[in-house]
């Protein structure tokens, strides 16, 4: 299977702000893989390095060293995301934009042509269910309709790879649904997905492969079966993994 | 104890009331500001005369159409204004015409910088004096003391608008600010002498003048100058007003005391001698 | 350069959907229209002043909108966290500077074509005179004195963390550059060394802005400049923004972003 996503001892360190504590290392020589048309998710305990790796895949951050690729392409190449989706954690869009001007700009910036566009922005506002309000400025949308309008954005190129970072945290159970039925249906039409989440339920129902990343290093990586293996369930696991010692019976 | 917020609201709005009524008749003496009786000068307060000083400046620059040197520019005059047609002598103008307030270029930058700089020294004509006139008029309302303003302002009115009215309205307010003051009450004889001509105002006026600058006790060498070239335009003036008016003994008088304060009394010396002449000449 | 004029797209909606520019244009146009209202002498000919007093207003306008929307772009786009979405898709931070500064730039452009046209049609009516070609002068030198200042805005604000502290700084040095920028050289002549090798280098150092101020040619009815003239200036403007832009590009490029 083609690997879409690589990191090859990908080191990050951070000057800390405070002078006696000096740099911190974020990531530790990490080493991932993710395969074309799995589910990958990305696991690991606050402060793991999840968000620093997302971080280093989208170019927002440099790594110290090592190399990250998408499509075989460095990712400090702009083109190395030509095919891919991103969801942040919490969405935020140019308030005074209207959904649908806020897709046209994104379509401009895939250098889509503007009939595809057209389409494409009809296509996606039926799916996220923003068709009725496609033309009202993003600032009088509720929370919910901005995290649509994020997933609206995220898919506007068709991509072939979507990074969703906590693509269900802060959605009400029917947002968290629509999310699950997106990247299933994502899934059947063979596109990759790597997410990074703390539901481990929601883990265990989507993804083909997880990886468990702590302290900056990749601990483990495998289907949810061979990770679970040995535990009662993917919590178990992981909380053996991160070093969780539990006081009382769980 | 609980108190209602609407009784705490009252409560303070009866302080502040009773405070404004019991300080209102002190404030007046606190601040120059409230005795201010225009808005600009209510606005700019104390600093208002230096706004005036450069709304003078702006009527100077206006009259040479933009061309002006900067503080920065090291061939600037010592005198801030440079309206030399204010004096009423075209010849100065003339001659000012010719300077070249900026000077060589000094580097590339500063070559280059002329093309977007106005460089014709030229002085406004044709009536389009007119247009330093509100930097006048905002000069006057902000320093009314500054006699400069009114004479410029008559003068252009006068000289180059052949607007008399304005003028004489202009000194009279002058005056009104600054009652007495020997360069205005020049002024306005000069618009009963010349322009309506009323010679009999005109004498009356540049008498007050004469006595009012004798009156004057200057302190400062500068003052003492100033004085006694005041007293000097004046008694020439009414020199040759009476001159004009066929009483040759009073215009010897007047010239006789100009000689004791004039640069050139050589010169009045001359013109006595001539006005003798006619005078012991026998009548035809 | 379709991803440079989508951003700058964003930048100008922006622009028309805030209500900066309609407050300073409204400001501008009462202002004016209360100054040529005024009486002076009983002469209802006068004109220049309120040319002046109008072409101020547009010049304080125009460098405020610059200044204003361009110190908030990057600062903004971070602090909505709008970056994260928009630097995940292929779009170089090299991209996302030139976007910013031309839909800066184009939106006060536009702005001054506003100002300028009405400054025009209220000359026109009063003085009943169209000196259409020293405006098209005026307003070409002033947008190419934008571009430099929406750079150097720019450039402040990868630096400077908070917009407001970019304005100050920016606003303080763009008034310093156009009222000392030219007499530096003077200044500097004056001075015993080594004052005046530092006053001299920074002369030839710095940005000459005051070239870009026409005003006094529209005020006082002067003839149109030789245009060569006029393109050595634009190219001298288009040189300063190139080094700018190139400077907050450098600042930009590996500035690190965390979500």
């Amino acid at each position: 299977m083609t690997t879409i996503l690589q990191t090859e001892k990908l080191r990050v360190e951070y000057r800390s702000q405070e002078v006696r504590q000096g740099t911190k290392i974020a990531l530790h020589g990490l080493n991932l893989e993710v395969r074309a048309g799995e589910v990958f998710g990305f696991l690991g305990p606050n402060g793991a390095g999840k968000t620093t790796t997302m971080n280093v895949l989208l170019g927002f951050t440099q790594p110290t060293s090592g190399t990250a690729s998408l499509f075989g392409i460095d990712v400090r190449q702009p083109i190395a995301r030509q095919r891919i989706g991103y969801l942040p954690e919490l969405t935020y869009y140019y308030k005074f934009l209207t959904a649908e001007e806020i897709l046209r700009f994104y379509a401009k910036i895939f250098g889509i042509a503007s009939g595809e566009a057209d389409k494409r922005i009809a296509e996606l506002l039926k799916l996220v269910e923003l068709e009725h309000a496609a033309k009202r400025p993003i600032k009088s949308y509720s929370k919910g309709m901005q995290q649509r309008v994020g997933l609206a954005q995220a898919l506007i190129n068709n991509p072939d790879l979507l990074i969703l970072d906590e693509p269900t945290s802060g959605l009400d159970p029917l947002g968290r649904m629509k999310v699950r039925e997106i990247i299933q249906r994502l899934k059947n039409e063979g596109k990759t997905v790597f997410f990074s989440s703390h539901e481990l339920g929601e883990v265990e129902t989507v993804c083909d492969r997880v990886g468990i990343v702590h302290q900056g290093e990749l601990k483990a990586v495998g289907t949810v079966a061979e990770i679970s293996r040995g535990h009662e369930n993917l919590e178990k696991a992981f909380l053996k993994i991160v070093g969780f010692q539990t006081t009382t019976p769980l | 104890m609980k108190i209602s917020p609407l009784i705490t609201v009252f409560g303070l709005v009866s302080l502040a009331f009773t405070l404004a009524t019991g300080l209102a008749p002190h404030a007046e003496h606190w601040s120059q500001h409230a005795k201010s009786d225009n808005l600009l000068g209510m606005m700019f307060g104390d600093a208002r005369k230096l706004f005036a000083n450069q709304f003078f400046t702006m009527a100077d620059v206006y009259f040479h159409s933009g061309y002006y040197p900067s503080v920065f520019d090291q061939n600037a005059r010592q005198e801030k204004e440079i309206i030399s047609a204010s004096r009423g002598q075209k010849e100065t103008e003339v001659d000012e015409k010719k300077e070249d307030f900026f000077g060589k270029p000094k580097d590339w930058i500063d070559s280059f910088g002329r093309h977007f700089k106005i460089t014709q020294h030229t002085h406004l004509e044709n009536h389009n004096e007119r247009e330093i006139l509100p930097w006048l008029r905002l000069a006057a309302d902000l320093d009314p003391q500054k006699i400069e303003t009114y004479t410029v302002g008559a003068f252009f009115l006068r000289e180059h608008l052949a607007r008399t009215n304005e003028a004489e309205a202009f000194l009279r307010e002058g005056l009104r600010n600054n009652p007495g003051n020997p360069d205005l009450l020049f002024e306005l004889g000069r618009i009963y002498e010349a322009t309506l001509p009323e010679p009999e105002r005109a004498r009356n006026v540049w008498e007050l003048g004469v006595r009012k600058v004798l009156e004057l006790n200057p302190k400062t060498d500068e003052e003492k100058q100033d004085q006694k070239q005041t007293f000097d335009k004046l008694v020439v003036h009414l020199a040759h007003l009476e001159e004009g008016a066929g009483r040759f003994a009073e215009s010897i008088a007047w010239l006789k005391a100009a000689q004791k304060v004039s640069p050139v009394p050589e010169e009045l010396q001359k013109q006595i001698d001539a006005l003798e002449k006619k005078v012991s000449a026998p009548q035809k | 350069m379709n991803k440079i004029f989508a951003l700058a797209g964003v930048v100008i909606k922006e622009l028309y959907r805030r209500k900066d520019f309609y407050v300073l244009f409204v400001l501008t146009a009462l202002l004016t229209l209360g100054a040529g209202t005024a009486n002076f002498f009983h002469d209802d000919k006068i004109i220049r002043y309120v040319k002046d007093i109008c072409l101020l207003l547009i010049w304080v306008s125009s460098i405020v909108i610059a200044i204003v929307t361009t110190a908030r772009q990057i600062p903004a786009e971070r602090e909505a966290r709008t970056i994260f979405p928009l630097l995940a898709k292929p779009v170089s931070r090299g991209q996302v500077i030139a976007g910013k500064f031309l839909g800066c730039w184009l939106a006060s452009g536009i702005a001054l074509v506003v100002f300028y046209f009405f400054f025009a049609i209220l000359n026109g009516t009063r003085e009943h005179s169209w000196p259409v070609g020293i405006y098209l002068q005026a307003l070409w030198m002033q947008w190419f004195l934008l571009a430099i200042v929406t750079a150097m805005v720019l450039l402040g604000s990868i630096y400077f963390a908070a917009p407001s502290s970019t304005n100050t700084i920016c606003f303080i040095v763009v008034i310093g550059l156009l009222g000392l920028g030219g007499h530096l050289g003077k200044i500097a002549l004056q001075q015993a060394p080594p004052v005046q090798n530092i006053l001299m280098v920074l002369y030839f150092f710095i940005p000459h802005l005051e070239w870009y101020d026409l005003r006094d040619f529209v005020v006082y009815d002067q003839p149109m400049i030789a245009w060569p003239a006029i393109a050595l200036a634009t190219l001298y403007a288009a040189v300063w923004t190139a080094i700018l832009l190139f400077l907050a590009w450098l600042g930009f490029r590996r500035k690190g972003l965390n979500t």
